[in-house]
């Protein structure tokens, strides 16, 4: 009578439990209904069969924050957002399982090479590239043609482009050319583009005559009149400024097409890439990317690289792609005809694809070896900050950067 | 024991159980685990973690950053708790008034108060930004200067010429006489208003200064001008609250000393100094003490500050151990060994005030 039982509980629970449930995590906000709608029209239809659902819950506020602690507590989903800025620390933790396990060779060769290799640590795949972004510089059409300024373009130097910028900041009132921003994250592309990289061969971070070059051309835009500081026009990003038509250009990448979609329906805006080193002939670019990267502690790994591979399948990018949302992660969608259509998103998307490949110049990822972005990047941050809003000289205020960043980098 | 006293011990127990258990979770074991990871280099994405003994103390006292925390965190409590007593209590004692139509101004005041400490820090971005509100606003008084210098002639000149003329004619007239001051102050702006309209005097063009509050990291009194900014910031919601706990000691104290001392022929600012001071000791000691902890452990304000001050001029103990666990690898142990020593310097600095600061009684 008592196996009876026993084989009749166990029985119901194997019922319950036919679905096998793996969470998601990752940003809040806008990807919280993007991501549940791609769960709910391609993943989960594709897994129905093997009896797996996933579902996706967004972080509000601090991702990085929450995930840390949702890590150290055990809490963490199955599969969940890395950031490739703080990635680094995350993999060496052993927090995240290597996916070369569950996926071949040939399923990883599929995905831009460049994206991988963001993602691999010590020859293990620590995450698959969701999508990706890079800089580009987006233009006011209407600001441009009311200071009869020529468009930029992709032959513009930094000196044509400078140019440029201050005419349409002297002939509009209150337009400033560029809303500049005291951020690494965008003066780096700059930087790249001088041949000067965050580290040298010896794993140091030294700001060079390359480094000193961008960071004047960089600081100068405001003292020539071909820029505001952005918190002077109480924005924290160049694509603020540009929204509320308060600058001509912005710096940003695909992610500002949303925003525009939602600000500005109206701007007539055109994107081109990034101004040239007039003295490289080169440009420098970053790639933004995330991962989806599964929790080494999670129970149901075989399920959740299950759904991993439905959420980086050709069907999910392209899906995620036709919406303009985000660049697909996969090669093979470059040259997918979306990319061809008219319109200034798709230009936007288009011009923001480019600038991963060759015609984009030096693209370096967006991470800073073994340090947590943030804290590399504070000194030049505030180097950049302290000079553009004149309280150092540009040859103080590296001095003073380079002794910050030789005590952090060690 | 007996065993109504025991079952009345058990009852006892049983209230007390709900806060016991809470103070058990979140402040005994909490605080036996901090202490626990101040000796280890635990991280927070780490697996594991070694004892390491007081390597983590020595390691504090050598990062710049930690040090900067530190003298931001006693500057900001100096300064801070110094201002908002004092102005607490000068509120106060003009609350405290029997006026028509004070209630409104005490709830007028109070409502700094009430704001969410969110809402008033983003606010306080905007207000001083470059181009926020402080900055135009001065700017605006600067343009306008020329009408109020022209103003204040006026108004002393009709002052002047009415005193006079009374003391003339033999009246004793105090020279802020309420009176002759309102006919004053109407006969000033009417004038202004004319020479304003006939285009006598004029206001300059408007020029904001270029002073940058929350971006600069010059120093005053050597403390940065961010820090400073937050300083403006907490004092102004701080205040009501102690401003509070100060009119309800005020409300204690016995009409009949005021009456005596006015009797002895005490002026109120004698009658403030002598009687009011004295009477509101055991609760200017709690307003000292409350402000102590709560200027020490300030964290929100930093915090929501965020990107818009340069980190190291903002930076104070409580936010520098917050910053330390979620950043970078997140430094556990470290963090854990910063709390300490903010829980430490809090607990000797409100002993020290209790020792040598204003004593808990009346005299």
């Amino acid at each position: 009578m008592k196996k009876i039982l026993v084989t009749l509980a166990l029985a119901v629970l194997g019922l319950a439990s036919a679905q096998t449930v793996v969470k998601l995590q990752g940003f809040g906000g806008n990807d919280t209904a993007i991501m549940s709608s791609l769960v709910r029209e391609i993943v989960n239809p594709a897994l129905e069969k093997e009896g797996i659902r996933a579902e996706y819950q967004g972080i509000e506020g601090d991702y990085r924050a929450a995930l840390l602690n949702a890590l150290s507590a055990g809490t963490a989903a199955d599969l969940f957002y890395v950031d490739i800025f703080w990635s680094e620390p995350l993999f060496a933790s052993g927090r995240v399982e290597p996916l070369n396990k569950y996926f071949t060779p040939q399923e990883l060769a599929v995905f831009n090479r460049n994206l991988l290799n963001a993602f691999t640590l010590r020859g293990n795949v620590y995450g698959l590239p969701k999508d990706f972004n890079t800089l580009a510089v987006q233009f006011n059409k209407d600001l441009f043609d009311e200071a009869k300024v020529p468009y930029p373009n992709q032959t513009d130097t930094w000196d044509t482009f400078k140019d440029k910028l201050k005419r349409v900041q002297a002939a509009i009132k209150d337009v400033a050319g560029l809303c500049v921003v005291a951020d690494h994250a965008r003066f780096g592309a700059f930087a790249h583009a001088t041949g000067w990289r965050p580290f040298n061969a010896q794993g140091r971070t030294v700001l060079d005559a390359n480094f000193r070059r961008a960071f004047e051309w960089y600081t100068s835009l405001v003292k020539d009149g071909a820029g505001k500081y952005a918190q002077d026009l109480g924005e924290g990003w160049t694509g603020g400024c540009f929204g509320a038509e308060k600058a001509a250009v912005a710096i940003e990448g695909a992610w500002i097409g949303g925003f525009l979609r939602d600000k500005a329906p109206n701007m007539r805006y055109g994107t081109t890439l990034i101004p040239l080193d007039p003295v490289t002939k080169q440009r420098g670019n970053f790639i933004f990317t995330v991962s989806w990267s599964m929790n080494a502690a999670s129970r149901n790994k075989e399920a959740a690289a299950k759904v991993l591979r439905a959420l980086t399948s050709p069907e999910a990018q392209n899906w995620i792609l036709s919406r303009g949302l985000a660049l697909p992660s996969r090669s093979a969608l470059a040259n997918s005809p979306i990319f061809q259509r008219p319109g200034k998103e798709n230009e936007l998307n288009r011009v923001v694809f480019q600038g991963s490949t060759s015609v984009g110049g030096a693209v370096l990822p967006f991470k800073f070896g073994a340090l947590d972005g943030g804290n590399w990047m504070r000194p030049i941050n505030e180097a950049l900050q302290a000079v553009i809003t004149g309280k150092k000289t540009v040859d103080q205020a590296i001095a003073d950067a380079q002794a910050e960043l030789n005590r952090i980098v060690r | 024991m007996l065993r109504s006293q025991r079952i009345e011990a058990l009852y006892a127990l049983l209230f007390l159980a709900p806060f016991l258990i809470h103070l058990g979770i979140f402040f005994v074991f909490a605080f036996v685990r901090t202490v626990g990871f101040s000796f280890t280099d635990a991280t927070l994405i780490g697996q594991s973690s070694r004892f390491v003994g007081f390597a983590n103390f020595v390691e504090l006292f050598r990062e710049p950053r930690f040090l900067a925390a530190l003298t931001h965190s006693i500057s900001f409590m100096l300064v801070v708790t110094t201002l908002q007593t004092f102005l607490a209590l000068a509120l106060a004692a003009v609350l405290n008034q029997r006026l028509r139509g004070i209630t409104f101004f005490r709830t007028v005041y109070y409502i700094p108060s009430v704001l969410s400490s969110a809402a008033v820090t983003v606010i306080a971005i905007w207000f001083f930004q470059k181009t926020g509100f402080l900055n135009t606003f001065i700017g605006y008084i600067g343009s306008l200067s020329p009408v109020l210098l022209t103003f204040g002639v006026l108004f002393v000149l009709a002052q002047a010429v009415q005193v006079g003329l009374e003391r003339w004619r033999g009246l004793p007239v105090p020279w802020l006489d309420p009176a002759l001051a309102t006919i004053s102050l109407v006969v000033a702006l009417a004038l202004t208003w004319g020479l304003v309209g006939l285009g006598v005097v004029r206001p300059l063009e408007a020029r904001p200064p270029e002073f940058t509050w929350l971006t600069n990291p010059d120093r005053f009194l050597g403390v940065p001008i961010p820090l400073w900014s937050i300083v403006i910031l907490n004092t102004f919601t701080t205040i009501p609250t102690l401003m509070l706990i100060f009119l309800a000691g005020l409300q204690d104290i016995p009409k009949s000393l005021y009456e005596a001392a006015s009797i002895d022929g005490a002026t109120p600012l004698q009658q403030f100094f002598s009687v009011t001071v004295p009477m509101l000791r055991p609760v200017t000691f709690l307003v000292i003490t409350l402000s102590l902890i709560g200027t020490l452990q300030m964290f929100d304000q930093v915090a929501l500050m965020g990107d818009a001050a340069p980190l190291d001029s903002i930076i104070v103990l409580a936010y520098y151990v917050y910053n330390n666990v979620f950043s970078g690898e997140g430094k556990v142990g470290l963090a854990s060994a910063a709390a300490l020593i903010l829980a430490g310097l809090t607990f000797a600095i409100v002993l020290l005030q209790r020792a040598l600061g204003i004593s808990e009684k009346a005299h």
